[in-house]
């Protein structure tokens, strides 16, 4: 966001240097794909500030005067602030539990030597070719048995779980490109295996953190199947999941409907606006290492 | 020094293993086990039936027939359409043309937003009575062409593909990120022997990103083998069974049935479908690298 793309533009990749007939029909793709991912959105947007008589008759006209009433109306009807903190709480702490003690693993496969470590870590990788949707009835046992049912440390552990294979890879990776000799040179200095972890190899490895808790904190945001599975009440709903309820709950009130709708897509589109380079580096470091 | 740290690397190593355990062992454990079973727990029963689940999946249940067809359907159409949309994408916007970077960001935001509010968001746009398809169709003068597109079974599967279908932007993030770290004098080159842009972009820039290709092929394939937020959000898999897909027949065989040895068995295939479509996509386009 904040480079000079003009600047650079001038000095870095092939450029094309064809007329801009020859361009056009790159031009038109790219609009038509801006205009298919945007649309949707916008409409939903538009329709938001829009009454009810003018949403059935007029779907695709402006609206013809600005209303927030939708938006007072949907945050009478659902507590859609309560399920936004639901789904703040635990996207932040499943991110940080998983990139905080995954990340301790990762370390240890990637500097350490211990008996069975290549058939350990193979078992743990096993995870990542796992469909987990597959495990619902079973996770769903598994959380019951904990007596985490219904609760939010439950869906937490899991979100923990479900992002654990491609943080193990991530940080690994991370750790092994970090150079011996900073480790030793803690060593030599008598710092402990603790210390020399804390210290001085997490300090290095911040990118590959971020990577893998931008990527954690995605997944465990948008989650929704296992919300649905292991969730009843609605104190514990989370953003995702509160949506399967709004058809209901706004029966024949569409404007407070697109509120709503708005409302639970506004802060993501915001968030990625600003962290949109960090969000797609993540995502390649994701898909190479993962 | 080794015997020392025999202690850390325990410690460092059991919160994942212990993660690992709970979330991914034991229930695959379950799923594996339990396939084998007639196991319900209202009322409680778990009587040995053998392979008896997997013979009635195979031979008798029209059900899972269509959804094994629909989830096969989807994950062909996810892993050539879907990514042949993001890949044309990525080639429009290597060479950095203006407005290149503002593609790739609004192109991403359908995809970063969650699947929940996807899906409501094309509820209401194939909604019959308010819905933005229909009126745009009586805007055009089409009113003949109007349908409940999610309900009516001639159109329901269709409507569902067009969700996610169109919406690469991961895709098109990762392929473009290889394109361009491709090493210009591989196309200036090519451009002296007089290629076209289109010999450049599909001869010469094609062939270099299919590992990144072939890793958004897997990506799709597994995402789509596990699809469940956006279909049960807009039809439930109705009408009928016309949108229902393998992880959809597993919900509804556990949480509504209380079906859980028949369930298990479905997710028995899906893990097996999984191993099957990471091995295949690998085989055919990781290992022609040489």
């Amino acid at each position: 966001m904040t480079d000079n793309t003009s600047g650079r533009r001038q000095d870095s990749g092939p450029k094309d240097r064809r007329p801009f007939y020859a361009k056009l029909p790159a031009y038109l793709y790219m609009l038509v794909c801006a205009l298919v991912a945007l649309f949707p959105i916008l409409w939903v947007i538009m329709s938001s500030f829009k009454t009810n008589a003018q949403i059935l008759t007029s779907a695709i006209t402006l609206p013809t005067q600005i209303s927030f009433e939708g938006y007072s109306m949907a945050l009478q009807v659902s507590p859609i602030l309560r399920y936004f903190f639901n789904s703040v709480a635990i996207a932040l702490i499943s991110t940080f539990l998983n990139v905080f003690l995954v990340s301790m693993a990762a370390y240890a496969f990637a500097r350490t030597r211990f008996r069975l470590k290549g058939l350990l870590f193979s078992i743990l990788a096993m995870a990542m070719v796992i469909p987990v949707t597959a495990l619902m009835q079973p996770v769903y046992q598994v959380i019951t048995a904990l007596g985490l049912s219904d609760s939010l440390p439950g869906l937490i552990l899991v979100y923990m779980a479900l992002n654990m294979p491609l943080t193990l890879l991530i940080m690994r990776a991370t750790f092994e490109g970090v150079p011996r000799s900073l480790e030793e040179a803690a060593y030599i200095d008598g710092a402990g295996f603790m210390h020399t972890y804390l210290k001085v190899m997490l300090p290095v490895a911040k990118g590959g953190l971020a990577s893998a808790a931008v990527l954690a904190f995605l997944n465990a945001w948008n989650e929704f199947t296992f919300a649905l599975v292991l969730t009843k009440s609605a104190d514990v709903r989370t953003l995702p999941l509160s949506l399967s309820y709004f058809t209901s709950q706004f029966s024949f009130n569409y404007t407070a409907l697109f509120a709503a709708i708005t409302m639970a897509v506004l802060p993501s589109i915001l968030v990625f606006a600003v962290f949109q380079e960090q969000v797609s580096q993540s995502l390649v470091v994701g898909a190479v290492k993962g | 020094m080794a015997r020392r740290q025999a202690g850390w690397i325990a410690l460092f190593l059991l919160p994942t293993v212990a993660l690992f355990l709970a979330i991914y062992a034991v229930p695959l454990g379950i799923t594996l086990f339990t396939s084998l079973f007639d196991y319900r727990l209202f009322p409680r029963r778990m009587d040995f039936v053998g392979f008896g689940n997997y013979v009635s999946l195979f031979t008798q249940d029209t059900q899972f027939h269509r959804a094994l067809l629909n989830n096969l359907a989807w994950i062909l159409l996810h892993t050539t359409v879907h990514i042949a949309i993001g890949a044309i994408l990525a080639l429009a916007l290597y060479k950095k043309p203006r407005g290149w970077k503002a593609v790739r960001v609004i192109y991403m935001v359908p995809s970063i937003i969650s699947n929940a509010a996807v899906a409501m968001i094309f509820a209401n746009i194939y909604n019959p009575a308010y819905g933005v398809l229909n009126s745009f169709l009586r805007g055009m003068g089409l009113a003949e062409l109007q349908r409940n597109w999610l309900y009516d079974p001639a159109t329901s599967f269709l409507s569902v593909t067009m969700i996610w279908t169109l919406f690469s932007g991961y895709n098109t993030t990762l392929i473009l990120s290889q394109a361009l770290s491709l090493d210009d004098s591989v196309i200036e080159a090519a451009k002296v022997d007089g290629a076209s842009r289109l010999q450049q972009d599909f001869l010469i820039v094609l062939p270099l990103v299919k590992p990144m290709i072939a890793t958004t092929m897997i990506m799709a394939a597994t995402y789509m083998l596990q699809m469940f937020d956006l279909i049960y959000l807009t039809t439930r898999g109705g009408p009928g069974v016309t949108t229902t897909n393998l992880p959809l027949l597993l919900y509804k065989t556990a949480m509504t049935e209380n079906n859980y040895g028949y369930a298990n068995t479905i997710g028995v295939v899906i893990i097996l479908l999984g191993v099957v479509f990471m091995t295949l996509i690998n085989r055919v386009l990781r290992t022609r690298e040489g």
